[in-house]
């Protein structure tokens, strides 16, 4: 392994690890000199002596080295990146020589957080001085305990810096404080006489200086004398948080040394191959392992149970079968050729999409919860002159990120270690400790890069999965890999969903009343969420109903919890109401926004009027050519967090109806200051081509109760002539600290090529994705 | 059955079925991790490697047919990510996950080998691989970049 590796796991975990194993088990990991002599057997938590831990975040050396412990996932949206710089920033150490790595889960279980990291610095959302408002303060559905060490270690609801900026940016002031006490003692001056940068102390009467690993452990030796009084430096005073910073682990990312969770290799290691039930809540009846023992590397066969759905926040997926063999290719050849037998529940297994959304169209004439009703809604759609009813429909839809679901485990009698790319190791953890019952304290999740996140609990039962089969081969370390096909069946899905949407227009256009009624699944996410968000554009009377259905597909997160939906259903809708008024579609969205009493509604007027001047609004295209103008928001009918972005999509269609989208000019919310704006850039770039995918290629479809396509030859993925040729994104600052955008941006996307589509060709198509549809015309 | 197998100019002896697909000899019998496992059905690149300079979709691509040819993987790229590709790439800050990146760097290689100035058009017929987080206009960027790098080399 080469040295840059180190920083993608924890070092301190693997000398843990290694003399906890039995026998002569040695990880195939770096290891320091001395190690083994050096760490205490059964402790808690190994402090290298050679190295100064100044808090939980950071550790110097006496080499002047600091390490800055990241305890978010990285999966590509650059929290590598920014959390360390919310640290240095307060640090004052060198940017450019700061190590990372992983903070440990097993040691956030073992201790608690800092007092003073607990309470928040200033008045909230609105606070430009303060640390903002986080919304995820403890996580107490896992196991009850309310402020762990590194408090929430879930990469979830783009929150990473929403939630995580107070406390890390604490966390850099109080090493730095204490470090400059520790220097001030050393020098015997007053430590008001101190200053510090890129990790130099200087006392400028006497010209000495002195280096962080120089004091660091007598800094480490060194209590805050008042952490209640530890400040946060506001955005005025920011020197690189807010600067433009390359992401610290792309070097390693072009030479593939990044460490996945799929690249840990451990001596003794064999390779699982694993076969689920392809109909959920479906379970295995039989298998004929005798049939395919004898094959080359074959080791043992394990079944598996339906995963425990407590420990995967109520999902329900299928039982299976995994072989252990010497290598993944004969494990995964091995399953395939098993003789395997499916329990299927006879209500499921006919169940198939165009009954699911016969259903689901049935459920919106059903009574369903009321979650707003202003005015008399009903009353005035009976009287209404002119009516506009549209019903919109969505397919479910899954992450699928590029790496498989896998994870690395080592059950002993002592111990779990577990290597995963994990968006929420506490999680794991828990779910360790319940299936092997070794107590949570002594599981050790070892934290690798995602090949692609999108979504929390999207994972599935892959934690669970390898967990099972490596405590059935206690002492021998498991790595379980899914193929691709098992990846789309571990996987949670976005909730297929329909929305009917009627407006009464009055004499000039203007909306007199909206109803909106949604339907999809009733459990996971959806129907109770922030969905209320049609109300954003003004009607006098307005009503908002969720309707549920009982389907057996396993929702979950997915880039958001199903927003992107509804924005889609929202955007399209409106488009289609300033088209029967004829009304420009931006000018339109104008005047709703000024008409209602959002505490946004300056933003968003804002963002709407730069997208439109970005994208030369109203000047002429020539044919086949086509703008369109969408909002996208999070919050904005609450006070508080909130991301704002307003989008001009220039989409093209040739006459045999080939969609392309050709330019995209996007005014995005930056809050109050964005901590690193090249990975928001990325991240919003990403999402363009995330919400191409939905709005022109991608749908999941059920037959015979299964998941239909499973891999990429039937579920597409835009591909790089897909992707605009040009982008444009501009920042516009507000008076609020953001909510985050490692969702949820672009959605825009969808209804704009919808509405490009009704413009170029005439065709109004209200299902996604518009792909399946003959988009040809002229 | 021993395959004699030469990748990034060192010689590996691996005791492996020949129909075994590339990929897996050269993650899990040789070790070299980079190469990447997303699809297996020779789909999205991830697995792209050379075989005597020409990108092959390794998870597809018999072992036994590659014995006595050139393997190169993204490890054989440089010693240090100073190919001119990998220093664009770096420029742009071009992944995100970076999963898929292994390949989208063999498969410009290779454009680049044959087609030293692509246009946007060479591009979007030779770099046909799958980015799930949508890095492709870093991409293309990055392409066009390291272009002109190995032209100022030159
Ligand atoms: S893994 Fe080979 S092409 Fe996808
Ligand atoms: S960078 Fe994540 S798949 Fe390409």
């Amino acid at each position: 392994m080469t040295e840059k590796n180190r920083t993608t796991l924890d070092r301190r975990e693997f000398l843990a690890t290694s003399t906890a194993a039995t026998g002569a088990f040695v990880l195939g990991f770096w290891l320091p000199p001395n190690a083994r002599a050096a760490v205490p057997h059964g402790a808690s938590w190994y402090e290298d002596p050679a190295n100064r831990e100044i808090n939980a975040w950071i550790v110097i050396d006496p080499d002047d080295t600091v390490t800055i412990r990241i305890a978010q996932t990285e999966l590509g949206q650059g929290v590598w990146t920014s959390n360390a710089m919310m640290v240095c920033e307060e640090l004052a150490c060198d940017w450019d020589t700061v190590k990372l790595e992983y903070a440990s889960a097993n040691r956030d279980f073992r201790e608690a957080a800092p007092e003073w990291t607990l309470p928040v610095p200033g008045e909230g959302a609105y606070d430009r001085d303060g640390g903002g408002a986080p919304e995820f303060r403890d996580r107490s559905y896992v196991n009850g305990i309310p402020d762990s060490l590194y408090r929430r270690m879930r990469t979830n609801a783009a929150a990473s810096v929403r939630d995580g900026r107070y406390y890390l940016q604490l966390a850099g002031a109080e090493a730095r404080e204490r470090l400059l006490l520790a220097a001030a003692s050393e020098l015997s001056v007053p430590v008001n006489e101190l200053a510090v940068k890129d990790g130099v102390i200087t006392h400028a009467a006497s010209g000495r200086t002195l280096s962080y690993g120089q004091v660091a452990a007598r800094a480490a030796e060194t209590p805050h004398p008042n952490p209640e009084a530890i400040n946060i430096k506001p955005p005025s005073e920011w020197t690189l948080m807010g600067t433009e910073q390359h992401n610290r682990d792309v070097p390693m990312k072009v030479t593939g040394e990044t460490m996945y969770g799929i690249d840990v290799r451990l001596p003794g290691m064999k390779w699982a191959a694993v076969r689920s039930c392809p109909v959920y809540g479906g379970d295995i009846q039989s298998f004929d392992f005798d049939a395919v023992r004898e094959r080359p590397g074959v080791v043992s066969a394990h079944q598996l149970p339906i995963p425990n759905p407590e420990l995967i926040r109520g999902r329900v997926f299928g039982g299976g079968v995994a072989i252990v063999a010497d290598h993944w290719h004969q494990a995964k050849a091995a399953i395939d050729a098993m003789p395997i037998e499916w329990d299927i529940p006879a209500h499921l297994a006919n169940r198939n999409t165009a009954g699911m959304h016969t259903e689901l169209v049935a459920a919106l004439d059903a009574p369903g919860t009321v979650r707003v009703d202003e005015g008399d809604v009903d009353a005035v759609l009976a009287k209404a002159d002119r009516v506009i009813e549209a019903t919109y429909s969505t397919p479910y839809l899954p992450r699928a990120r590029m790496e498989p679901g896998n994870a690395t485990v080592l059950v002993t009698d002592e111990r779990v270690d577990i290597w995963i790319g994990d968006q929420s190791p506490q999680e794991t953890r828990h779910s360790a400790a319940v299936i092997t019952g070794i107590p949570e304290e002594n599981v050790y999740v070892h934290l690798c890069h995602l090949g692609g996140g999108y979504g929390r609990n999207g994972n599935g039962p892959q934690a669970e999965h390898a967990i099972t089969i490596a405590n059935e081969n206690r002492g021998t370390p498991i790595h379980m890999l899914w193929s691709r096909e098992e990846d789309f069946v571990g996987t949670t899905y976005r909730a297929m969903g329909v929305a009917r949407l009627r407006a009464a227009l009055d004499d000039d256009g203007w909306p007199l009343a909206i109803d909106v009624r949604t339907a999809m699944q009733g459990d996971g996410f959806g129907p109770t969420s922030s969905f209320n968000n049609v109300a954003r554009y003004h009607a006098p009377n307005y009503r908002f109903s969720n309707h549920t259905t009982d389907f057996h597909v396993p929702v979950g997160t997915r880039r958001g919890i199903g927003q992107a939906a509804h924005e889609f259903y929202r955007e399209s809708f409106i488009d289609e109401l300033a088209h029967a008024a004829g009304k420009d579609p931006y000018l339109y969205r104008r005047e709703l926004v000024a008409r209602s009493n959002l505490p946004h509604k300056d933003d968003l007027v804002r963002a709407l009027d730069l997208a439109a001047e970005m994208s030369d609004w109203g000047t002429p295209l020539p044919e086949g050519l086509a703008r369109a103008i969408a909002l996208e928001e999070r919050g904005a009918d609450v006070e508080g967090t909130v991301t704002i972005s307003a989008v001009v999509h220039t989409v093209s269609i040739t006459r045999d109806g080939r969609v392309k989208l050709e330019r995209v000019d996007m005014a995005h919310d930056k809050g109050f200051g964005l901590v690193n704006p090249l990975s928001v850039k990325k991240q919003l770039e990403g999402q363009i081509v995330w919400f191409y995918n939905d709005a022109m290629l991608q749908k999941n479809t059920v037959a015979d109760g299964r998941i239909v396509e499973n891999n990429y030859d039937r579920f597409p993925v835009a591909r790089i002539h897909e992707s605009p040729p040009e982008i444009n994104i501009q920042f516009f600052e507000t008076n609020h600290w953001l909510k985050g955008l490692g969702h949820d941006r672009a959605t825009s996307v969808q209804s704009a090529i919808g509405d490009a589509i009704f413009q170029i060709t005439g065709k109004r198509y209200r299902d996604l994705p518009f792909g399946q549809h003959d988009l040809s015309w002229g | 059955m021993a395959l004699d197998l030469t990748i990034n100019g060192a010689a590996h002896s691996v005791d492996a079925d020949p129909e075994t697909p590339l990929l897996w000899v050269i993650r899990d019998y040789v070790g070299l991790t980079g190469t990447k496992f997303s699809c297996g059905m020779a789909q999205c690149g991830a697995c792209t490697v050379h075989v005597d300079g020409q990108p092959v979709r390794s998870c597809t691509f018999p072992a036994s047919a590659a014995v006595g040819k050139a393997i190169t993987t993204i490890e054989g790229v440089s010693d240090d990510g100073s190919h001119p590709v990998q220093v664009a790439w770096k420029e742009l800050d071009a992944p995100q996950c970076g999963y898929c990146q292994s390949g989208m760097i063999m498969a410009t290689l290779a454009l680049l080998e044959r087609t030293p100035e692509p246009t946007d058009a060479d591009i979007d017929a030779a770099v046909t691989n799958i980015c799930r987080c949508g890095t492709y206009h870093r991409i293309r960027a990055a392409i066009h970049r390291a272009a002109q790098l190995i032209k100022a080399e030159a």
